[in-house]
């Protein structure tokens, strides 16, 4: 059964660089984890779209939960300008914590998923991070994630600097375009490190019953919000 | 007045609310069965078909394109998995099967209409998005009558054809499937449609898909008012219900039940919300019972003249 979806309030909006942080007051709720999704959609529903947004949280708690979002067409622009927004979630399968050093990778958008995680990881072992964006104005989400990250920007890879990293005894949990996550997992596979994914697909529905996000995973067409949005990386390359 | 009667009937069996879901918009086994009368599963193929590689959906004026593919385990793991556990959602099941021959439907209809679990077999002779063959079959009056009346033969429950409206008369195909025998309609599939990808000026989905949501609703009325004129059978009416008042609607013009589809994916909360709506409506009406609201619109129109 999927979670009732909530009405939440909007507690702020402002510009982070070229991306746009949406905070919602959200006490005492359920938030699940670092990695897992919400359907989000401005209320009263606009009408040139008609579809919720699947996007994962950037970090929760304090009575918050906060998105941070890339305002490119019609819901995503909703959301920016709402004074509430339906919530359904939290939904799918987040990250899986494992004890130990971390190594966080983020490509453009996806670094929106890794604040929270940071956090999270922090008490486990050392943490690192490693994002690449495609503008400066992008880059500036960087904060967010972690201070000390290193930075590249279009057209060097985020690969670069992660392979400096590798090998390692860590865990490496990505988050970014499809093309940088295949990268990623090829990387990480051929030094023997474990790697999870956060991934991403056009989602209708949140909860298993619209089969329009078919993402490769075990060598089959496979929900990603029923296996996913975060996959071992080895489930991926199969 | 006492409080309203939901319950609702369709070809003799019991559902305590009119409100089912599309085939292919609800997986009940992941989410549960959301406060819906009945269930209706996803389209069943003789074979498993992994479904078409992304990109599989496009969001359009109010509503989407989809272009799944019928992904489905296939027959064996259907009867075998799905089926039993299906049997204990505690609702109604009707089973959507298709095919792309006469004896893919008829293997598939005699297996699953064997099962206990299963209340009715839904025959999907429209799906948009694979390509031809006899899943094309509902396009053609002799095809549609000859297919109901090979798989009626092949079962007990009560067979329902499933018709699209993308076809130049939906009541001669309604006509068909009556005159092969079937037990009632589902009307209506989705549209055809494509998408434009806005920066690469490209179809999004290939060659296409069906187009769902709100934008349909006219199109799903018509259908469902002409098919039920011309034939008289119970209807499972859907095709971009959104609301209570929809739902009304979809019953006036002539459904027996209301499937709603694409607004699951935006609001899985619509039908538990939508019941007690419903009761107010029809208070507001003066309706005792869910039934007497079916086909209430026809004795204003003509429906000979106003096609």
């Amino acid at each position: 059964m999927p979670p009732p979806t909530r009405s939440l309030e909007v507690a702020g909006v402002e510009a982070v660089g070229a991306y746009t942080l949406l905070r919602l007051r959200d006490a005492g709720a359920d938030h699940g984890a670092p990695g897992q999704f919400f359907m989000l959609r401005a209320e009263p529903a606009p009408a040139d779209a008609y579809l919720p947004r699947a996007v994962s949280a950037a970090w929760a708690g304090d009575g918050e939960i906060a998105f941070l979002l890339d305002v490119r067409g019609p819901g995503t622009r909703a959301l920016a300008a709402a004074r509430t927004v339906s919530v359904l979630g939290p939904l799918g399968h987040g990250f899986d914590l494992a004890p130990g050093p971390s190594i966080l990778v983020g490509g453009g958008i996806g670094a929106a998923v890794l604040p929270w995680l940071r956090r999270q990881l922090a008490p486990l072992g050392e943490v690192r991070t490693v994002l690449g964006f495609r503008s400066d104005a992008q880059a500036v989400c960087a904060g967010l994630v972690d201070p000390g990250a290193t930075v590249v920007l279009d057209p060097v890879l985020v690969t670069e600097p992660l392979a400096r990293l590798l090998p390692a005894e860590a865990t490496v949990y990505a988050c970014g375009p499809d093309r940088m996550l295949e990268a990623v997992a090829a990387l990480c596979a051929e030094h023997d490190v474990p790697c999870q994914l956060a991934m991403e697909a056009a989602m209708a529905c949140g909860f298993g019953a619209c089969y329009g996000c078919a993402v490769r995973i075990d060598g089959t067409w496979k929900r990603l919000c029923i296996e996913g949005p975060v996959v071992e990386a080895a489930r991926v390359l199969a | 007045m006492s409080s309203p009667d939901l319950r609702a009937e369709l070809c003799g069996i019991s559902l305590a609310n009119p409100l089912v879901n599309g085939s292919g918009t609800l997986d009940a086994l992941a989410a549960g069965t959301l406060g819906l009368g009945a269930f209706v599963t996803k389209t069943v193929t003789l074979h498993p078909r992994e479904g078409n590689p992304p990109v599989r959906i496009a969001e359009t004026p109010a509503g989407m394109v989809n272009s799944i593919g019928l992904a489905n385990p296939g027959l064996d793991a259907f009867c075998a998995d799905h089926l039993p556990r299906l049997g204990d959602l505690g609702v109604p099941v009707v089973a959507s099967v298709g095919g792309w021959s006469p004896s893919e439907y008829a293997t598939a209809v005699a297996r699953i209409g064997a099962h206990p679990a299963v209340a009715a077999i839904e025959l999907n002779v429209s799906c948009p998005n694979v390509e031809s063959g006899c899943i094309s079959i509902g396009t053609d009056a002799g095809e549609t009558r000859a297919l109901v009346e090979r798989c009626r033969a092949e079962t007990d429950v009560p067979v329902l054809a499933k018709l699209s409206p993308s076809v130049s008369d939906v009541a001669a195909i309604a006509t068909a499937a009556a005159e092969g025998g079937a037990h009632g309609l589902v009307l209506i599939n989705t549209v055809r449609g494509i998408a434009i990808d806005r920066d690469r000026l490209e179809p999004l989905l290939g060659g296409g898909g069906g187009l769902s949501g709100p934008a349909i609703k006219p199109v799903a009325l018509h259908a469902i008012f002409h098919a039920r004129a011309a034939t008289g059978l119970p209807i499972i009416g859907m095709g971009g219900v959104a609301s209570a008042q929809d739902c009304i609607e979809f019953l006036a013009a002539g459904a027996t039940l209301v499937g709603i589809g694409t607004s699951l994916f935006a609001d899985p909360g619509l039908p538990e919300r939508a019941l007690p709506e419903l009761g107010g409506l029809m208070r507001r009406h003066g309706v005792e019972a869910i039934g007497d609201l079916t086909g209430i619109a026809h004795p204003q129109v003509s429906s000979s003249t106003r096609a």
